[in-house]
């Protein structure tokens, strides 16, 4: 009876110790994509398959467009809380919304123009392939995304 | 004498007993029943489970072909579980790092405050 219970423990046991070698060998690449200074960016380098040198550029380029992208914030920000105070002054359309409105049309055009410039740059900084593949992946989930349409708080 | 004794009451229903017939037929294959119920009842009772899992441990797992295709069989299932949840893992990490890098990038799905 000891003798089965023994190898029914040890059994158990190492089930659990290869479950835990398997899954701590298995995301040690998302574990060090996490541990990253920059996640996102080594998520890049990971996913697009970049080497360091593209790798470098593009980083070049991420640090060149994240001000740009800083200053599109705070205007888009400021845009909507404005539109949001008329919008709750009135239950009618005034010149002021309408102003409003088309000045938030501007600015999300212009912050559109700006993005599709980076990713244009981002792409052929990368191997054609994957420059394509990046250019269908950023413009499904922002031109082919609604989230811009809902952050009118 | 009294007749009212216990004595004397057995000797009468002793008397009236022996004298009894019973004319009803039996009903078909009665003794066949009779002795299944016999059988039925003198047969073992079934083992319980638990009573299974301890004899298969002190008994069969000892075997050495047993054991260790036990063994095998609980790493086979340990390494497929830790693989499969790693890779769960690994795609939903990646999954969040391409949304961060998206929000990093587009000023309308940047988190506000």
């Amino acid at each position: 009876m000891k003798k089965g219970v023994f190898i029914l423990l040890i059994g158990l046991a190492l089930a659990a110790a290869a479950y835990g070698c398997v899954y701590f060998i298995c995301t040690s690449s998302a574990r060090s994509l996490e541990q990253s200074s920059q996640p996102e960016l080594a998520w890049l380098k990971d996913e697009f398959k970049l080497s360091d040198s593209e790798f470098k550029r593009i980083a070049g380029l991420h640090a060149a467009y994240l001000p740009q992208c800083a200053e599109m914030c705070r205007q888009v920000e400021a845009q909507n809380q404005r539109l949001k105070a008329l919008l709750a002054a009135t239950n009618q359309m005034t010149p002021e919304i309408e102003s409003a409105v088309a000045e938030s049309a501007r600015l999300r055009g212009l912050c559109q123009r700006h993005m599709l410039k980076h990713f244009y740059e981002v792409s052929r900084t990368m191997p054609p392939e994957q420059g394509r593949r990046y250019l269908a992946w950023v413009q499904e989930r922002t031109f082919q995304s609604s989230e811009g349409m809902m952050h009118v708080k | 004498m009294n007749t009212n004794e216990p004595g004397h009451h057995g000797e009468s229903l002793g008397k009236l007993l022996q004298e009894w017939r019973a004319d009803a037929p039996l009903p078909p294959r009665f003794q066949d029943a009779v002795w299944r119920r016999i059988e039925r009842a003198q047969a073992p009772a079934a083992p319980s489970i638990w009573n299974v899992f301890v004899d298969w441990i002190g008994m069969r797992l000892p075997r050495p072909a047993l054991a260790a295709s036990y063994v095998a069989i609980l790493l086979a299932i340990g390494v497929t579980a830790g693989w499969t949840q790693a890779r769960h893992e690994t795609a939903r990490v990646k999954g969040e790092l391409g949304q961060r890098y998206i929000r990093v990038l587009d000023p309308y799905q940047a988190p506000r405050e």
